[in-house]
């Protein structure tokens, strides 16, 4: 994971066929004997949809790793791989930036480990909402559609973005060893296979791979990537500065029928049993009718705003903007709107970057004697 | 403004205020201000805590969602934390918690924390004294008069 010594290949597209010719990559990585399963990105039957697989035997590695659905937090299928047991023997595990994010987090929290767990990172165009995906409107398939848009370099795919990855943080993934990259390359001849670690070299040592013929082009890509999503972050947060105030929080969330989907979507929120779904609210009718006698009238089921504002200020220094909250809400609340500015503002006050850097210490778990010395005095 | 600011002049306005105390030192600084018989104002309505790094922001809340005026987290002086380093925890949690209300523009200047040791009878009184007067020119919470939260 040390970017320094990062070593750059590029695979060969064969017959046009970029969707098999990284399947025939992966299903080498899985022959090779060097790692005993892989969790890749693998379409159901019916196409709908794209749920991680953990594959053994490579001829069943159909993978579709471009598919731009995420209809579960891949980081938190890694931590209940690993959690109680890392593996024995390696395994490679395919996601997204925003997932391998989340699952650096999560090992900081104590609930996913990294033992033989190598991360393949892919680079990320962005994901449907997983309706949108299920019933594309295009005549071709999500996949096709996507990938046409990297060949021609076109921004057809940006109407069907979910909100969040429409102002991604980073698309292109840090702390992963093998790093499959679209940008930077044309991608109708080659695909760019990066190791960014010494167990990330061993593993595509044997298997056939050309030198990149460009090396900068890939440089600048990212960069121009980067910029163009840091950009539309920018508008997106100014665009949602005016969304203060108890009137419109109120109203924002009105439509939350406290069901806590967000939360079982959220990677970060790892909670065998939330604080907002224990006893803690079970209460006597007396207590309920003083409530109703408190301001007049109660609404039931109750404290809905406490617990996104609650859960809020208990995973937002961790949050990775992956939006997976936003995309299981029933109602369609467009939860980023006030999660991303949260996330920004609460992240900047601590600078801290979650999934950055394994060794950065989660915020609340950790303080210095001589900070925020005003706070408590003034 | 609201209503409510209409129908309470500043006179007749009580704030209501919700006292998160440390059992170790502003909870018995809370006591030594009542056997000393120093007055303060009767607004603020004391919760005991073992710690003021045991309250969670979900507790700040709630207060505040249920439309208390103001919210107090009383804790030991930096580095006399009953449990070493509680305090500056809350310390921490409460930076998050202000940081989320002003996001949300909803108004931070209704949670405070200090520190308050046993033998400050005084300054809690004083501090007291000095959140009461500062809400009441606050006005009421405006989240009182909301329901549908």
């Amino acid at each position: 994971m040390e970017e320094k010594q990062m070593t750059q290949k590029a695979l060969k597209i064969k017959e046009n066929d970029v969707v098999g010719s990284i399947n025939d990559f992966l299903r080498q990585l899985l022959s090779s004997g060097k790692i005993q399963a892989l969790l890749v990105p693998q379409s159901t039957p019916s196409k709908k949809v794209v749920y991680p697989v953990l594959i053994a035997d490579p001829k069943k590695l159909h993978s579709d790793i471009i598919a731009p659905v995420l209809p579960v937090a891949t980081a938190t299928v890694v931590s209940k791989l690993t959690k109680v047991q890392p593996p024995s023997k390696p395994i490679g595990v395919v996601m997204r930036a925003c997932q391998i994010r989340a699952l650096v987090e999560l090992v900081k929290l104590n609930q996913a480990s990294l033992s033989n767990i190598i991360i393949i990172g892919v680079d990320c165009p962005g994901t449907f909402p997983i309706n949108v995906y299920a019933d594309f409107p295009e005549k071709k398939a999500p996949t096709h559609f996507l990938l046409e848009t990297l060949l021609k370099k076109t921004k057809d795919a940006d109407q069907y973005l979910r909100s969040a990855c429409h102002v991604c943080k980073d698309p292109i993934p840090t702390n992963a060893d093998i790093v499959l990259g679209f940008y930077g390359i044309d991608l109708d001849k080659e695909l760019i296979v990066e190791a960014h670690s010494e167990i990330g070299r061993e593993l595509i040592k044997d298997i056939p791979l050309e030198e990149i013929t460009d090396d900068k082009a890939r440089e600048k890509a990212i960069k121009d990537q980067r910029e163009m999503k840091d950009k539309q972050r920018a508008a997106f947060l100014k665009d949602k500065e005016g969304m203060k105030g108890i009137e419109k929080i109120a109203e924002f969330f009105d439509k939350c029928v406290n069901c806590h989907n967000c939360r079982q979507a959220c990677p970060i929120c790892y909670c065998k049993e939330c604080l907002f779904d224990s006893a803690v609210f079970d209460a006597e009718a007396y207590k309920f009718i003083r409530r109703a006698e408190n301001k007049g009238l109660f609404k039931l089921p109750s404290d809905a705003l406490l617990f996104q504002l609650g859960r809020m200020n208990h995973m937002i220094l961790s949050c990775v903007e992956c939006g997976l909250c936003e995309q299981a809400c029933p109602n369609m609340i467009p939860l980023m709107e006030v999660f991303i500015p949260a996330a920004e503002n609460a992240q900047k006050e601590f600078a801290y970057h979650p999934g950055k850097d394994k060794a950065e210490k989660i915020p609340m778990i950790v303080y210095r004697e001589d900070e925020f010395l005003e706070v408590g005095e003034k | 403004m609201s209503e409510e600011k209409k129908n309470h002049s500043k006179e007749d306005f009580e704030p209501k205020i919700v006292g998160f105390l440390c059992n170790w030192c502003s909870y018995a600084g809370a006591d030594l201000a009542g056997t000393s018989r120093i007055q303060y104002p009767p607004n603020v309505r004391i919760i005991r805590v073992m710690c003021s790094g045991s309250v969670d922001s979900m507790y700040i809340l709630r207060a505040l969602l249920e439309g208390a005026d103001g919210v107090f987290v009383g804790g030991c002086h930096p580095g006399d934390c009953h449990y070493i380093d509680g305090n500056y925890k809350a310390r921490r949690r409460m930076v998050l918690l202000e940081n989320i209300l002003g996001t949300l523009g909803l108004e931070k200047e209704r949670v405070w924390l200090r520190w308050i040791s046993a033998s400050e009878g005084q300054k809690f009184a004083d501090t007291m004294k000095e959140m009461t007067e500062k809400i009441r020119k606050l006005g009421p919470n405006p989240i009182a008069k909301h329901w549908n939260l």
